[in-house]
């Protein structure tokens, strides 16, 4: 057996904070061509473990242990690749000052040609459209793929040895992450270490040669992926694996018909003047959950602004109840706006991190219902306990709450405004998958118990679709077929429904592309 | 580029609409304080008949509206009309104010932008140690003194103790690049304040840029650091202080009557108070005009210049 050298190592690493570790004991090694994967809940510790393999450390850290990258050289994807890439520049920004430096041996005259051949050879090998004209672009004026692909090219322009992925799937549709996962394998093919940290299962699978399962920091199982789907030895792995809920068939039909509460007809929605959503005939029933599935850019949240009144610039018509509802949430009557609520997919983003979270929920019902501080405190603090909030979490502000627990605190705020229909964008989305499987039995609890609660169930998910009782699928704005969710996740009829739900169902075979 | 083009049109056509306005307004506004130019030239003697004579041969007897007609389509002919104290026309008072003005402003302006945002990113690059300490607390000092204030201090130290500089520009006219000791004092009162608020602004702009994510990816990747400062993390400082270095400029054209008046330079701002003393109605419009398109001008290049540093933000006219 020969002896493959490592591109990079860690041994016995300890990350402290405030005498709190938060890595405990990891060791891994990164081999040339080979993927690493670092599982876990979050907060699990991957991303410090993959952050040290770049040799950075949070703030006030006491670290012990050893990293070693032999040539120093370790590239970093991000989970949002947009935040790495200079707002006020052009993208070539990075990818120039890099080149810049390593054509410095070249006679002056030709350093220009030399650093614009090396950028745009490594933007084609990262497999970015158009190379020469993408330059000339801001990040914004990019996609979210293409941003990581230029991501990449930076750190296969540097030259680096072995790739830190940290998320590169998560908030993606089915189709996209197809494509990631074919580009980490094509990267991986040209002998670059990758280190994969992912709460993707699926992903994980497909790509990992090799996994380490994390938990508060310490390594409970490692070994090579396909052992570890089919023997999992450490408990926790084995209920990490068992959260992937198996590609299943939606919930039976409900019995009779009750009537709509909430009835689409003719919208066309647009920006500006592009037409971003055409939805001649939707209906949300009664005690019905309704999942609009399609790809990011597809309409999906831009028809749950409309029904929301958060996006007015439309056509056609939004019955509640038989009576059309305006418009704009201003000309909405109180009753109207607390009748629907939208839960956001950034939690985080739709909390003022000032204000305990109690206090911010207990507010709907305050505005929305004109109740006295007294009552809608005591409903908000019952309502966040029934979403298993203690009492001591809803007291903190947002900032000391994970993801998981705040998507619940914003759904409890929408409850306490008791609407109709309730609208969810996207909520697990950036959630692991012990967590999302919570929030989606919360979901489900609260169709059982509220009879009046309707939710429409915004995802690129097709298994959290399949939580739904009817799905609408929605491609390029057009929404493409709808039906009860047994009959589209089983036998579907749009093209684009077959394509998503055959690549739904490779990924979950977990077959290497 | 065809959205911004037109953008730029809009915002072009709202100036004019912005600068007949405040033409308008100013021309409500003298007509409103007590006394005309009449009063104003019979001086002393202010016998009721001599000044009606005087209104008579001025044609301020004419109803204002006819006045302001007048006025204005003279304008638009380019004719800013003729001063009712001298009889000159007014773009002669125009000319004549700008030069100095100018050549302040410029001399100012030239200074004010690479010892404010070096200032600024030092402090940035320094935050919360000592060379970020004395850069804050001596522009919250320097700041919060008023031009007044510090230009009399200026005088008393370098004029009249050590008599290194001339106090005032007395006699020298309107060719004050002949003489440059002259310019020292009042370039520093005018840059005193602009440089505190640039600074601070820069080095807000600055902290938040160099703690983002795509600053330390550069790190990461061994961008040297002073290329990190100047060409990844300053232009995302830049848009800010680019808003705020347009108002310095329109302040610093427009005229600052209080350092003119302090050195005795002979700029538009002195001329301004002139025309305002003796309802000279003309030349006050007439600067008017000019002040309005300054300002409009270089609050469209502010937004141009936040455009290019800040595309994700979009415009809005």
């Amino acid at each position: 057996m020969t002896a493959v050298t490592e591109v990079a190592e860690i041994k016995d690493l300890r990350v402290e904070i405030e005498s709190r570790a938060i890595v405990d004991g990891v060791s891994l090694r990164v081999l040339p061509g080979k993927v690493t994967a670092l599982v876990g809940a979050s907060g699990s510790g991957k991303t410090t473990t993959g952050l040290a393999l770049l040799g950075e450390y949070p703030a006030g850290a006491r670290v012990s242990g050893d990293v070693r990258a032999p040539d120093g050289l370790v590239g970093y994807v991000p989970q949002h690749p947009a935040s790495v890439l200079n707002p006020a520049r052009r993208i070539g920004a990075l990818l120039g000052d890099i080149a810049r430096y390593q054509v410095r041996g070249l006679p002056r005259a030709r350093r220009r040609e030399a650093a614009r051949e090396r950028i745009l050879r490594a933007l084609s090998l990262a497999q970015l459209p158009d190379p020469a004209a993408m330059l000339r672009r801001y990040p914004h004026q990019l996609s979210g793929g293409q941003q990581q692909r230029v991501v990449l090219a930076q750190a296969l322009l540097l030259g680096a040895r072995a790739v830190v992925a940290d998320e590169p799937t998560t908030g993606q549709d089915v189709l996209t992450k197809r494509r990631i996962v074919d580009q980490l394998a094509a990267v991986a093919r040209q002998g670059i270490g990758i280190v994969l940290l992912s709460h993707d299962l699926e992903v994980v699978r497909t790509l990992a040669d090799e996994v380490l399962v994390m938990r508060g920091g310490r390594v409970v199982e490692s070994g090579p992926a396909e052992r570890l789907w089919l023997a999992p030895r450490h408990p926790w792995t084995r209920e990490l694996l068992a959260g992937q809920t198996q590609f299943s068939a939606g919930a039976p039909a409900l019995q009779g018909r009750p009537r709509p509460v909430l009835h689409v007809r003719g919208l066309t929605a647009r920006h500006s003047r592009t037409t971003v959503l055409r939805a001649p005939e939707l209906t949300l029933r009664a005690g019905e959950c309704l999942a609009v599935v399609g790809r990011s850019g597809s309409g999906k949240t831009t028809l749950g602004r409309c029904l929301a009144g958060l996006h007015r610039d439309h056509d056609g018509e939004i019955l509640l109840d038989g009576a059309p509802l305006p418009r704009s949430l201003r000309d909405r009557t109180r009753d109207q706006l607390a009748a629907v609520q939208y839960v956001f997919q950034d939690a985080k983003a739709a909390f003022d991190e000032h204000r305990p979270v109690l206090d911010q929920v207990a507010r709907t019902a305050i505005r929305l219902r004109r109740t006295t501080q007294g009552e809608a405190m005591a409903e908000a603090a019952s309502t966040l306990t029934t979403l298993g909030l203690t009492d001591d979490l809803a007291r903190r502000s947002p900032h000391r709450l994970s993801g998981g627990e705040l998507q619940r605190a914003a759904l409890a705020r929408a409850l306490l405004a008791r609407p109709r229909v309730l609208i969810c964008d996207e909520i697990t989305s950036g959630l692991d998958s012990v967590t999302r499987r919570g929030i989606l039995d919360t979901l489900t609890g609260l169709l059982r118990d509220r009879h009046d609660l309707s939710l429409v169930l915004i995802t690129h998910d097709l298994d959290t679709a399949a939580l739904g009782d009817r799905i609408a699928v929605l491609d390029a704005g057009e929404l493409v077929e709808q039906g009860q969710a047994r009959e589209v996740l089983t036998s579907p009829r749009h093209p684009f429904t077959v394509s998503l739900v055959e690549t739904s169902v490779r990924l979950a075979a977990g077959t290497r592309p | 580029m065809r959205g911004l083009r037109s953008w730029v049109a809009r915002r072009l056509l709202l100036g004019v609409a912005q600068t007949a306005a405040v033409v308008l307004l100013v021309f409500v506004l003298t007509e409103a304080l007590p006394g005309d130019a009449a009063v104003a030239l019979a001086g002393d003697q202010p016998d009721p008949e001599r000044i009606a004579a005087i209104r008579e041969a001025m044609d301020l007897d004419r109803p204002a509206h006819e006045r302001l007609a007048d006025w204005a389509a003279g304008l638009l002919h380019g004719d800013f009309g003729t001063s009712l104290a001298s009889g000159r026309p007014v773009s002669t008072y125009i000319a004549d104010g700008f030069g100095p003005t100018l050549l302040l402003a410029a001399l100012t302006v030239a200074l004010l932008v690479p010892v404010g945002v070096g200032l600024g990113v030092l402090a940035a690059r320094h935050e919360g140690r000592l060379a970020d300490r004395i850069v804050s607390s001596m522009t919250l000092g320097v700041y919060a003194v008023p031009e007044f204030a510090f230009g009399v201090l200026l005088i008393t130290v370098f004029a009249l103790r050590l008599g290194w500089l001339p106090p005032t520009a007395v006699g020298y006219g309107t060719d004050l690049l002949a003489h440059p000791a002259a310019l020292v004092l009042p370039v520093l009162v005018l840059l005193s304040r602009p440089v505190c608020s640039l600074a601070r602004l820069v080095r807000a702009g600055m902290i938040d840029a160099l703690a983002s994510p795509y600053v330390a990816q550069a790190r990461r990747y061994g961008i040297p650091g002073a290329r990190i400062r100047y060409a990844h993390a300053l232009p995302n400082a830049i848009t800010p202080a680019a808003q705020q270095l347009a108002r310095t400029i329109d302040w610093l054209l427009c005229g600052v009557i209080v350092v003119e008046a302090l050195y005795v330079i002979p700029g538009l701002g002195t001329v301004l108070m002139n025309a305002v003393a003796e309802r000279d109605v003309p030349v006050v419009q007439g600067l008017a005009v000019v002040f309005a398109v300054t300002t409009v001008v270089l609050n469209l290049g502010a937004d141009l210049v936040a455009h290019r540093f800040a595309p994700r933000a979009g415009v809005a006219a």
